[in-house]
């Protein structure tokens, strides 16, 4: 047994003390000091056989059809001999505990922590992804742990977190390992978020929807030609998941990240935001986050604080309840307030909660319904 | 405008009893490729138009179909050492593909001993991937550090394949191999990334030659090996312009799909309009008419 193996035992037993010594907040992989492991050969879900040892993969519109020894855009997911595997089921390569607002998720349990992490690899290309050392890296390249879902889900509970957050690079490619530890997390009373760019097929989605109380969605444009520059996918897919997620029982967020000049068009905003309204009602909250440059796109400023704020505004004037600004810390438009009595009813700093006026799901200033996940 | 010039040689003898090429005859195939393409009496004197002794050269060869389908140890350790003991460097040739695994299951042996020819993966221990990306229009990647740091000169020897996605794999798109993400660029038929990721410096500036080896070919159901569907032909391609050589290669595999009754790659809407794309950004020829191909046989 080397130094990994006694660290993947000590994550996946329970008789000794998870990480001794680590904080509750934190990469875990600084003290973990993870290698890169072998792959993993899980069969894939949602896929079909094709001729000459051709398989179509259908878990997002993409569909790629592989030969055999080929891999799909997502680069984790590879025909072999005619059958479809994903090469990371279980091999975590980000491990976490963050505050539930760093998701962001400002409507379900505030002030709780979620477990969160990530395998490598994405099924787009954004050239602003702010995760690219890990989202755009095939699982050989990255360093990683295996963590079956049991192990995981154990080290949740010794950390005493309430949900798993599947997030910072694209769940949806790391499918068969969130679905199954979210059963699994479900049956130990825990609770599943992810985060998501939303580029999944309705099928998959629908399954996934069974078994997670929280999606958050990144809408990255509302404008075709921006997802086919920027993100490498298509923007109807992704609308047509917000509906989906609206239509069941699993809350709903969305976040629109601001590139100054690509994105920021306040008519387009403003267009979103009707359809947003239209489609699936004015109570799930919409974040503006502020971009930082990034990967592919380092010749562009910060988004100014002024273009997030004047967003917000437009968000708020078509009706949307819950509008705010993120990655600003200390802004007022972090805060929830009462879309009846126009009152603070959550105040935030940056992802602390400072102040909480509700009753249950209430405002308490004039009893209005605050539309959210609060217990 | 000056046709571009690509040598094909046939060897009907190159192949042996055991099915595998015979380096002897490979040898006698690169020295007669060598001398037509560029008019040189010998073959060893070709070299020095394309290499200085000082410089340390990279032979990218591809190595994904694994035994039955890569570029073979035989025809790429052929080249490599007559290349190092001719310019009398031998340590400074590097053969080298992506992966360690790749390149075992492929029949080669990593070789890092000092004093003589290379044998490397970017996954090789030290090596790996520059740590920023390197962007060129739609391009954004990581260079394996074997292009883009220890050689000076390149030579793509490809095998050349049918492929489900491009239309055709081929000297180009072998490069496909030097960066971290070639996942990302299959759509589209791979156009225009394949000659996005060749204008970037690191490959463009340092390419001297593509050779496709076109031993045994995958002319439909590529990438992956389909013994059905492979035609011993018995051909190595040369040339100094990468596209023209693409675009032969291209011919080769119509040729044959022709010769066995499939439709053309265009009327499977998959023919390589990335050779179209790299010769709008001056990067070659992709037009048959503007290639002098010169065939010749051993």
């Amino acid at each position: 047994m080397d130094r990994r193996d006694f660290l993947k035992c000590s994550l996946a037993t329970s008789g000794c003390l998870l990480l001794p010594g680590v904080s509750l907040s934190g990469n875990l992989f600084r003290v973990i000091n993870p290698a890169s492991t072998g792959l993993s050969r899980v069969e894939a879900r949602y896929y079909q056989k094709l001729p000459d040892r051709e398989i179509r993969c259908n878990l997002c519109p993409r569909y790629c059809q592989l030969g055999d020894r080929e891999r799909g855009f997502c680069g984790v997911r590879e025909n072999q001999g005619g059958k479809y595997y994903t090469l990371v089921y279980g091999q975590v390569a980000s491990l976490n505990v963050d505050p539930i607002e760093k998701k962001p998720f400002f409507h379900f349990l505030p002030g709780s922590e979620a477990f969160s992490l990530a395998t490598a690899g994405c099924n787009l290309h954004c050239k602003f992804c702010q995760n690219w050392e890990i989202s755009q890296m095939r699982p050989e390249q990255v360093k990683s742990i295996n963590l079956p879902p049991e192990a995981l889900i154990a080290a949740c509970e010794r950390y005493r977190c309430p949900a798993i957050a599947y997030t910072y690079t694209e769940p949806v490619v790391f499918f068969e390992y969130m679905y199954d530890c979210s059963v699994l997390a479900r049956k130990k009373g825990l609770k599943n978020v992810v985060v998501t760019a939303g580029f999944i097929n309705p099928e998959p989605l629908a399954d996934l929807i069974e078994v997670v109380e929280a999606i958050k969605v990144d809408l990255k444009s509302f404008n075709q030609s921006f997802y086919t520059e920027y993100v490498r996918g298509e923007l109807q897919p992704v609308l047509e998941t917000i509906k989906q997620i609206a239509r069941s029982k699993t809350w709903l967020e969305i976040v629109y990240l601001v590139i100054p000049s690509l994105n920021d068009n306040p008519q387009e905003i403003r267009e979103m935001c009707r359809w947003l309204k239209n489609e699936i009602g004015p109570d799930y909250p919409l974040h503006f986050s502020r971009f930082h440059p990034m990967y592919l796109i380092k010749n562009l400023p910060p988004t100014p604080v002024s273009t997030l704020e004047a967003l917000r505004e437009v968000a708020l004037t078509e009706g949307l309840h819950y509008v705010y600004v993120g990655n600003v810390p200390g802004h007022p438009g972090e805060n929830t307030y009462c879309p009846n009595c126009g009152k603070l009813i959550i105040e935030r700093y940056g992802y602390a909660i400072r102040k909480k006026e509700l009753s249950r799901n209430k405002c308490r200033h004039c009893g209005q319904v605050i539309a959210g996940v609060w217990n | 405008m000056k046709k571009s010039k690509v040598v094909i040689i046939t060897a009907g003898s190159v192949f042996k009893d055991n099915n595998r090429p015979e380096a002897g005859i490979i040898l006698a195939m690169y020295k007669k490729g060598f001398k037509t393409l560029t008019g040189a009496s010998q073959a060893e004197e070709a070299l020095t138009h394309w290499f200085r002794t000082d410089e340390t050269i990279g032979i990218k060869i591809n190595t994904i179909g694994r035994r039955a389908l890569s570029t073979r140890p035989e025809t790429s350790l052929t080249l490599g050492l007559w290349l190092g003991q001719t310019l009398k460097q031998e340590e400074n040739v590097i053969l080298w593909d992506r992966t360690s695994e790749e390149l075992q299951d492929a029949g080669y042996k990593l070789s890092t001993t000092g004093g003589s020819l290379k044998i490397l993966a970017t996954d090789s221990r030290n090596l790996g991937y520059l740590k920023e990306p390197t962007v060129n229009r739609n391009i954004g990647s990581l260079f394996s550090r074997i292009q883009a740091e220890l050689i000076s000169s390149s030579i793509s020897l490809a095998i050349l394949k049918d492929h489900g996605l491009a239309g055709v794999t081929a000297g180009m798109k072998n490069y496909f191999g030097a960066i971290h993400n070639p996942n990302k660029y299959h759509d589209y038929n791979c156009n225009p990334y394949v000659a996005e990721l060749f204008e970037i410096d690191y490959i463009r500036k340092k390419h001297r030659l593509t050779i496709l080896d076109a031993l045994r070919v995958q002319y439909h159901r590529g990438p992956s090996y389909h013994p059905q569907w492979l035609a011993d032909s018995r051909k190595l391609v040369f040339s100094t312009d990468p596209v023209a050589a693409d675009a032969v290669g291209w011919k080769i595999i119509e040729d044959l799909r022709a010769e066995k009754g499939l439709p053309s790659l265009k009327e499977e809407n998959r023919q390589p309009g990335y050779l179209f794309t790299a010769e709008k950004m001056n990067l070659g020829q992709a037009q048959l008419e503007n290639i002098e191909i010169i065939e010749e046989e051993i």
